[in-house]
């Protein structure tokens, strides 16, 4: 509807506005005949003035009574004009003198001359014309304008009809894992509306919540921009699919200690170099997985072998064998934190919150001309997250792989306080000299001269203190190395 | 299976501070380009400037998500109109092409 009402006030206007103009010319042509009116006693003047010759013989002979001849319809004007007359009629009354007149004849002879002359017609520029045709600039723009609304709307309604056709397929496989299906957090409890969340008009969330083992699993349509004209038109030069990605959080105590990550070569490259724990745990390159049965197009990332065998288990290999076209990436992980974040220099002063998380991402197929039928094929990978949860509860690292585990991870974080180091010893400077002028500043404004003394003597000595306490240690540090 | 153990846990929405880098900038680039082009198209009385606007703010609108505020989205909409509006009555002769 809104974009009906948009679409409509696009054309209306500028119409309006256009035929406001015409109306004006339209007008402007009335204006010229009052304007003729008001001139219409001066043209009678011309007449009246060749009229006036047989007057002013009249007024001649009767110059001496100086009558002046009243005619109908005169006014003050032609009053003025025969007494001008009059007085050039003494000068006039002598017979005319050829010679006056001679300009006289040329006149009536050029005027019909000028008649004569063609007239000649000027071509209008076309911007000056008032036709529909010159503005075809304009007519292109509202026409894109218009398709561009049409594969919003057509883009929009595909969208959601895969969403749904995705939805009615899944529903029963989630309802029964799932007490709480589609909750979009607006009331303070956690209801479930068993609908899916619509973000944008190309992305769909989905909460589900209520199973043992994992906190919950938010799924993620994440469609391609159909509503978009420039979007489609970007598809066309470089292809893409549509991806279903879903993020089950486990809960503590039910996952063990370990990173792991699988998917195509390209995926699991780029999630290296974007995923704060793949790159911190996982260093290897990305492994082929035809050593475990898998097909050549899948590798792993694994942040120990024996991760890797244990999650390796046949039904597994049947899931990932069979659907590997459809596989993008999935990631095991007891410290996911997301991707990378973008630090500063000394604001980073403490790890980045971590989360147990398997993280799930599938590709449509389709490639773009996705179908509902497409949206359906998606199920079995749905009984695969499902398996992978159950999974991740059983699965427990024995005690090397444990040690290793707790090894790798205590590794990680002292290297990240070697790297910040020296922002928290700065942070930890400054507040030491803060301290020190609260002190001082103390010392100033105590009016007492006695205490001022007696504080200022306090303070020499615990510096003093301080300062044996630190040759005391650089003591110490020499007789050990020693 | 339905295994159901402790009480469902409501939905939190995750923060767009958490995950700038999945957030889509479109948006608001589409947005604070079709002011832009509104402004010249109205003090420069640029016609094609503000048909530009018209489109960056059709772009910004089909971009945007549910959460983001309309009253943006039609205050950017309304301001591109309305150059275009203004500049065809300032000026109603047809706009010609750049070649």
């Amino acid at each position: 509807m809104k974009s009906l009402c948009i679409f409509l006030a696009v054309l209306f206007i500028p119409w309006s506005f256009a035929l406001a103009k015409y109306d004006e010319f339209e007008d402007g042509d009335d204006i010229m005949e009052y304007d003729d009116n008001d001139f219409a006693e001066f043209e009678d003047v011309s007449e009246d003035a060749i009229t006036e010759s047989p007057q002013r013989i009249i007024t001649t002979e009767d110059d001496e009574e100086e009558a002046t001849v009243e005619l109908e319809g005169q006014d003050e004007n032609q009053e003025d004009f025969d007494d001008a007359d009059a007085q050039e009629g003494d000068t006039e009354s002598e017979p005319y003198d050829d010679e006056e007149f001679e300009g006289y004849e040329e006149k009536p002879d050029t005027s019909p001359s000028k008649n004569k002359d063609p007239i000649t017609i000027v071509n209008v520029p076309a911007h000056l014309q008032n036709s529909w045709e010159s503005y075809y600039m304009e007519i292109l723009m509202v026409t894109g304008l218009l398709a561009y609304i049409m594969n919003y709307i057509i883009g929009k309604n595909k969208n959601n009809r895969l969403a749904q056709a995705w939805f009615n397929t899944h529903r029963e496989l989630l309802e029964s894992n799932f007490a709480l299906v589609g909750d979009d957090g607006t009331n303070k409890e956690a209801t479930s509306t068993g609908k899916l969340n619509q973000e944008n008009e190309h992305i769909y969330n989905l909460w589900c919540s209520g199973r043992v083992c994992c906190e919950g699993m938010l799924i993620q349509l994440k469609f391609l921009k159909r509503q978009d004209l420039l979007n489609v038109l970007a598809r066309m030069m470089r292809p893409a699919c549509d991806q279903v990605q879903i993020k089950v959080t486990m809960n503590d105590e039910d996952m063990d200690t370990y990173v792991f990550a699988l998917g195509t070569r390209k995926a699991l490259v780029r999630l290296q170099k974007e995923m704060q724990d793949l790159s911190e745990f996982c260093s290897d390159k990305p492994k082929s997985g035809a050593k475990y049965g898998l097909p050549d197009s899948l590798a792993i990332l694994s942040e120990m072998g024996e991760v890797t065998e244990g999650m390796m288990d046949a039904k597994m290999v049947h899931f990932l064998t069979h659907y590997a076209d459809k596989i993008e990436s999935v990631q095991f992980s007891d410290q996911f934190s997301g991707p990378k974040l973008m630090q500063e220099e000394g604001q980073l002063t403490k790890l980045p919150e971590t989360k147990k998380t398997l993280l799930f991402t599938f590709n449509v197929p389709g490639s773009g001309n996705t179908s509902p039928k497409d949206m359906e094929s998606l199920l079995p990978l749905m009984s695969m997250v499902i398996y992978s949860i159950d999974k991740a509860k059983k699965f427990r690292l024995n005690r090397e792989g444990k040690q290793k585990a707790d090894k790798n991870r205590a590794r990680v974080e002292e290297n990240f306080l070697k790297l910040t180091h020296v922002q928290r010893q700065e942070a930890a400077q400054s507040r030491r000299e803060e301290k020190k002028r609260a002190e001082k500043e103390r010392i100033m404004n105590e009016e007492d001269p006695e205490k001022q003394r007696r504080l200022e003597e306090a303070a020499l000595r615990r510096e003093q203190k301080k300062l044996e306490k630190k040759q005391m240690k650089m003591k110490q540090i020499k007789v050990k190395a020693m | 299976r339905g295994q159901r153990g402790r009480p469902p846990r409501s939905y939190k929405a995750p923060s767009a501070e958490s995950s700038p880098a999945l957030e889509d900038p479109t948006p608001d680039y589409m947005n604070l380009l079709g002011m832009v082009f509104s402004m010249c198209g109205l003090m420069l009385k640029l016609k094609w400037c503000a048909w530009i606007a018209v489109y960056c703010s059709f772009i910004s609108f089909a971009n945007s998500r549910s959460s983001e505020d309309t009253k943006q989205m039609m205050s950017s909409f309304m301001l591109s109109i309305s150059a275009v509006v203004m500049s065809y009555l300032q000026n109603p002769q047809p706009m010609s092409p750049p070649w």
